[in-house]
């Protein structure tokens, strides 16, 4: 165990504490320039940013877009392949593809995919009729969808996980408890909701506090696709913090942000763990 | 068969077509690309445009891995990987090891603490790790990128080993330590054969965290230990939109461990449901 303490002290914890500390300086951008203690200055400063304001609600959006559609989609494709049983193996490999693929590349991927003009979606919707020309919707250049559009990749590429637990973990909800719900005549919707879900209720937790955890950092997959643009519309707080660092070189302000980001971060994380993890309380 | 699998051939077939339709449209994104990347530069970005290529070529392929940095990148991208998994594996052996076999409370402090560094943003730790590197003497190399990347993959790693030692009964190494053998023999003799499928999990789990990064791949890299996500997102800037040749190098990238996985599957499913499920 004590290499690894080791390991995670020297290269995690040690530049975390290097990281929130700068939060409480004015830094210059230049190496080796000066640094002046500022205080609070720099949280006062990024709680007052409108930039950082509208980042945070659009990480709080992103997260939840990804995590509901994710679990939506991955709860129904983890019950057809309970409801299949062996034979879906298979179909099971199929679908765990994405998971192995660079965020950049499913970004750029779909921003193809979404581009307007030669995007093969609008292509696909033209000729289904449902829309008139291929330049009508601008997937990642009109600000009031580019936020659900750039969220689509991450979908993509992760529901295999959520399926893939919950899949393991309906394996484990033994058949006579279902079979007693369906003697007392309960119907699908019921056993599901009654039964099923609560039982399944800390595999869920775990699914989507880990996922939750990673939507709310995503990076490249949004970077690559607009760049944080159309006018900020995707700027997610970890886009900010990054632009903030690299591209005005305000460092104290930046850090400030992340500090915030991760006190945030642990709060909602710990309350999830506590609210939806229990186990054993009644329903 | 569990409880859930229906029995009634009727419903069997729905959910089959259903299946069918999802799977379908969850394919289609990378078969598209798969597609793209035969067509000629310009069908590419053809209006309107076509899902099976006109003419079959690999111009794109040619066009790819000429370009300056990409070869170098696609070693760059093994090199990084490999160290990283090994650095992995090495640390989070024991560690894992330890805190399931002692069971004391400061192990399970460090298994939620190293949980915890999950939370942290990437940024947050990449840019302070870009003077570390430098005050080191190893900026902008393989060594320092894949440093980096198993701050990723350790916390994993040591939660991966650690739910497959789990499963080893105790008497086992009992059994081994009677006949003579010491703590680290039983480990080294006993125990690691036993778990080398998880062994094998933890180590894909670990290529892939590198393989597939980013952001520390950004900030610590900038000539010569660049790996291929960087250039590859170089494409759209550096050599304008040049989408035949990303689709190409992409999926130059990505085939080779979607196939390395897929054939070792039921491992790597085991691998990601096994701490989830233990709860």
């Amino acid at each position: 165990m004590a290499p690894a303490a080791l390991f995670l002290a020297a290269f995690v914890l040690w530049p975390l504490v290097r990281f929130v500390s700068n939060a409480f300086y004015d830094i210059s951008p230049i190496a080796g320039g000066p640094r002046t203690p500022v205080g609070l200055q720099n949280f006062i400063d990024a709680f007052a940013s409108a930039s950082f304001q509208g980042a945070s609600v659009r990480t709080v959006v992103y997260t939840f877009v990804v995590v509901s559609l994710e679990f939506a989609i991955g709860l129904v494709v983890a019950l057809i392949f309970a409801a299949l049983g062996r034979r879906s193996a298979v179909f099971r490999t199929v679908f765990m593809y994405p998971l192995m693929i660079a965020p950049v590349v499913a970004g750029l991927l779909w921003r193809f995919l979404l581009v307007d003009n030669f995007g093969i979606v609008n292509e696909i919707l033209v000729r289904a009729g449902i829309l008139e020309s291929s330049s009508q919707v601008g997937w990642l250049s009109d600000p009031k969808i580019a936020l659900f559009s750039v969220a689509l990749p991450d979908i993509w590429l992760t529901t295999s996980f959520i399926t893939l637990v919950l899949f393991a973990g309906l394996q484990t909800i033994p058949g006579e408890i279902l079979e007693a719900a369906r003697i007392d005549g309960a119907r699908f919707p019921t056993m599901l909701f009654r039964v099923i879900i609560p039982l399944l209720r800390p595999v869920i937790a775990v699914a989507l506090i880990v996922r939750g955890i990673d939507a709310a950092r995503a990076f490249d997959i949004i970077l690559i696709q607009t760049n944080g643009g159309p006018q900020e519309s995707t700027t997610t707080l970890s886009l900010l913090i990054y632009r903030t660092m690299t591209r005005y070189g305000d460092i104290g302000l930046a850090s400030a942000m992340g500090t915030i980001y991760l006190i945030g971060m642990l709060l909602v994380a710990s309350v999830a763990v506590t609210a939806i993890w229990r186990p054993g309380e009644a329903r | 068969m569990n409880g859930i699998e229906t029995r009634r051939r009727s419903t069997k077939a729905i959910l089959y077509v259903l299946l069918a339709v999802i799977l379908v449209l969850y394919g289609f994104p990378f078969v598209y690309l798969l597609l793209t990347s035969f067509k000629t530069p310009s069908e590419a970005i053809a209006v309107p445009p076509s899902v099976v290529p006109d003419v079959w070529t690999l111009e794109n392929y040619v066009a790819a891995l000429a370009k300056e940095g990409v070869v170098p990148a696609l070693v760059n991208s093994v090199v990084t990987a490999v160290l990283s998994t090994l650095f992995s594996l090495v640390l989070a052996v024991p560690a894992a090891y330890a805190v399931t076999r002692y069971r004391t409370p400061s192990g399970r402090v460090f298994v939620l603490a190293a949980l915890v560094t999950r939370m942290v943003p990437t940024i947050a730790i990449g840019a302070p790790l870009v003077e570390t590197m430098r005050a080191l003497g190893i900026s902008d190399t393989s060594f320092a990128l894949a440093i980096a990347h198993t701050t990723i993959s350790l916390p994993l790693s040591i939660w991966l080993m650690a739910s497959f030692f789990e499963a080893i009964p105790d008497e086992l190494e009992e059994a081994a330590k009677m006949d003579g053998a010491s703590r680290l023999g039983a480990l080294w003799r006993v125990v690691l054969p036993v778990v080398s499928g998880g062994l094998a999990v933890t180590a894909i789990f670990a290529f892939l965290a590198s393989w597939n990064e980013f952001l520390f791949a950004l900030l610590l890299t900038s000539v010569r230990a660049q790996t291929t996500p960087i250039v590859i997102a170089n494409f759209q800037t550096q050599f304008g939109l040049d989408w035949g040749a990303m689709t190409a190098l992409a999926a130059v990238y990505s085939l080779p461990v979607i196939l390395l996985t897929l054939a070792l599957q039921r491992h790597i499913v085991a691998g990601l449901t096994l701490g989830a499920v233990k709860g």
